[in-house]
């Protein structure tokens, strides 16, 4: 008996283990780092959600095999009974599609935010004349729920005393963003808690 | 278990990936300044507080790269850092303070000032100095501090000490060669005729001025010496010789001579008076500039069928096209920066400056006016003076090369044609 459960344990323990590595490569495919932006980001959940899809994709078939196997004769009935399962079978995708959109949502409120903070920024930061140079720097902002400017960083000067200035003073003349008052919790906490501001000399790619 | 991984992990990720919010466009306001009336000790003349604030004020504000506070709007009038702040003016929006004193006059006639400059939002003093100077030489002090703050503010090179060569037609018979401040004052007339006068440049150090001149018939150069006012021509050959541009290292002119009425482009050594074809082509080749590290020139040819801009080697004459865009470009010019090249664009008979990276392909036109020519830029390479035209009057205009603002120089007798900025 005892052989039996160690056995047993022993294969439990293989199997929860090869699980485990399963999950760690499932999570590679993630590819999330610290240099992705936003977009990428969201557009990864999205995708990620929507994996387990394919797995669902066959299961429609096997409907309609079995439905074939009922012999249902009469068209409309078994459009009925395929249109029911689908629904029936279909309803994790129903809940992918919820959160889905709730994604997408919450995308949105945080483009809208975004280019609220971007229109802000851009109206009190008087660019200096860089000449020809492509000068691009990154500061990190630390935001209050309440929208307050607790702190800013140059994270990466452009190498240009006079374009970083010109950013400081900029960040310097905002102290609030109102905006974020009343943002979801959960929302200011994974995107505005923290983020980076880019300036860049011009819109132009070196 | 493989799913709350997945979760987790995905909670951690937003930490990780921060978002990023991206700023290119600017603001379209100005830097606004406060120049504070100078503080004055009680030996001193009481007008000159406020004189040389004024001054400075005047001059800062000469190509509307700033905005100024009023006086009367100033909660206080500090000339020591004691006595300033912030609060003061950031409550008024002013984002730099210009504060002095004049501390005394000796028996020399020399004053003593001294001045400091406040960044207001980051709450720092950028800039403290002292300068000591003549009495009667007030202008030429606040032209130094006005300088000095201007590099403070913008990182760019100050310009209030520069000049402006230009040509003034009084009337058909009546031609003038005229130096002046950049901001209009002490004008000196170099040189008077009854022929056209021409395409005036400045030699690098600011001693002299090329030109042509048409009083002995034909189109020919002349060096003129500021200093003593003689000149001196440099007929070649005999031929019609135009449009010399003085190389930045001082030793050689890029000008254009015409064998046989086919005007080409030549390089002339001022110390060897040698002759170096540069291009030889039976289209016109004209208006040539040099690139700021003097191994490229830039002219306008019509060898493709329209003026169009093209760039040689110095030393492997190799030949480039620049403009591709429209019908006329032409009066090309490098930025000091050699990166960017500005000249005259012609587009449905409107005639405009424009400006193009050399590594882009697209142009962008920066006046709005439709007569436009003869651009230049200011040394520091923020500024264009160019000449247009109200009617027949010419007169001439400016523009910042952000665009943020416009303005057109004070109108004097007679129209005024071919702005050179000195270096």
């Amino acid at each position: 008996m005892n052989k039996i459960l160690t056995s047993f344990n022993t294969f439990a323990f293989i199997l929860l283990f090869l699980s485990f590595v399963f999950s760690v490569f499932s999570i590679t495919t993630l590819k999330v780092d610290e240099t992705q932006s936003i977009k990428v980001n969201f557009y990864e959940l999205i995708e990620s959600v929507e994996q387990p899809k394919r797995l669902s994709e066959a299961r429609p078939k096997e409907t309609i095999q079995q439905a074939d196997l009922n012999k249902i004769e009469k068209n409309s009935e078994v459009k009925k009974s395929l249109d029911f399962k689908k629904y029936k079978l279909n309803k994790p995708d129903i809940k992918r599609e919820l959160s889905k959109i709730k994604l997408s949502k919450e995308r949105e409120v945080i483009l809208k935010i975004s280019a609220i903070i971007q229109d802000k920024i851009s109206s009190v930061w008087i660019k200096p004349n860089s000449l020809s140079k492509v000068l691009a720097a990154k500061v990190l902002i630390n935001l209050a729920p309440s929208g307050e400017v607790i702190n800013f960083e140059m994270v990466e000067p452009s190498n240009d005393k006079f374009f970083d200035e010109s950013v400081l003073i900029a960040i310097n003349k905002i102290s609030f963003f109102e905006e974020i008052l009343g943002l979801d919790r959960k929302l200011f906490e994974s995107n505005f808690r923290n983020f980076k501001l880019v300036f860049k000399s011009s819109g132009e790619i070196e | 278990m493989k799913r709350s991984l997945i979760i987790l992990f995905l909670a951690s990720s937003n930490i990780f990936s921060i978002l990023e919010i991206e700023i290119i466009k600017g603001s379209d306001s100005l830097s606004k300044v406060a120049f504070v009336p100078f503080g004055i000790e009680e030996n001193v003349n009481e007008n000159y507080g406020e004189q040389i604030s004024n001054l400075i004020e005047k001059n800062m504000l000469l190509f509307g790269e700033f905005e100024n506070l009023d006086k009367a709007e100033m909660l206080s009038f500090p000339d020591s850092e004691e006595d300033f702040y912030y609060r003061d003016w950031k409550i008024m929006g002013v984002d730099y303070s210009v504060i002095g004193r004049v501390n005394s006059v000796n028996a020399l006639g020399n004053l003593n000032i001294s001045y400091s400059l406040f960044n207001i939002n980051r709450r720092i003093k950028i800039l403290e100095g002292e300068i000591v100077g003549k009495e009667n030489n007030i202008e030429g002090i606040a032209k130094i501090i006005s300088n000095r703050i201007y590099e403070k503010i913008t990182g760019l090179k100050g310009i209030f000490d520069t000049k402006l060569a230009y040509i003034v037609n009084l009337d058909t018979e009546t031609y003038q060669m005229c130096i002046s401040d950049i901001d209009g004052k002490n004008e000196q007339i170099l040189f008077t005729s009854a022929a056209p006068i021409m395409s005036p440049d400045w030699s690098p150090d600011r001693k002299k001025i090329a030109y042509v001149s048409f009083e002995n018939g034909l189109a020919e150069i002349f060096i003129q010496d500021l200093a003593s006012g003689e000149r001196e021509s440099i007929q070649t050959l005999g031929m019609t010789n135009s449009a010399p541009v003085w190389s930045p290292d001082g030793k050689s002119l890029a000008l254009v001579v015409s064998f046989s009425g086919n005007p080409d482009i030549f390089s002339y050594s001022i110390n060897n008076k040698r002759l170096v074809r540069l291009t030889n082509h039976y289209g016109i080749d004209t208006e040539p500039s040099w690139s700021p590290d003097s191994k490229k020139i830039i002219f306008t040819s019509d060898r493709s069928g329209s003026p169009q801009l093209y760039e040689i080697n110095t030393q492997s004459k190799r030949k480039k096209r620049l403009t591709r865009d429209g019908n006329y470009n032409a009066r090309g010019r490098y930025f000091p920066d050699g990166k960017s090249i500005f000249f005259v664009h012609g587009n449905e008979g409107n005639f405009q400056i424009a400006t193009k990276k050399l590594s882009s392909r697209f142009i962008e036109t920066l006046t709005s006016t439709s007569l436009d020519e003869s651009p230049t830029i200011s040394p520091n390479g923020n500024i264009i003076i160019y000449a247009t035209k109200e009617g027949s009057k010419g007169y001439l205009g400016g523009i910042t090369l952000d665009g943020k603002s416009r303005f057109s120089l004070p109108v004097k007798n007679g129209s005024v044609r071919e702005p050179a900025w000195s270096p």
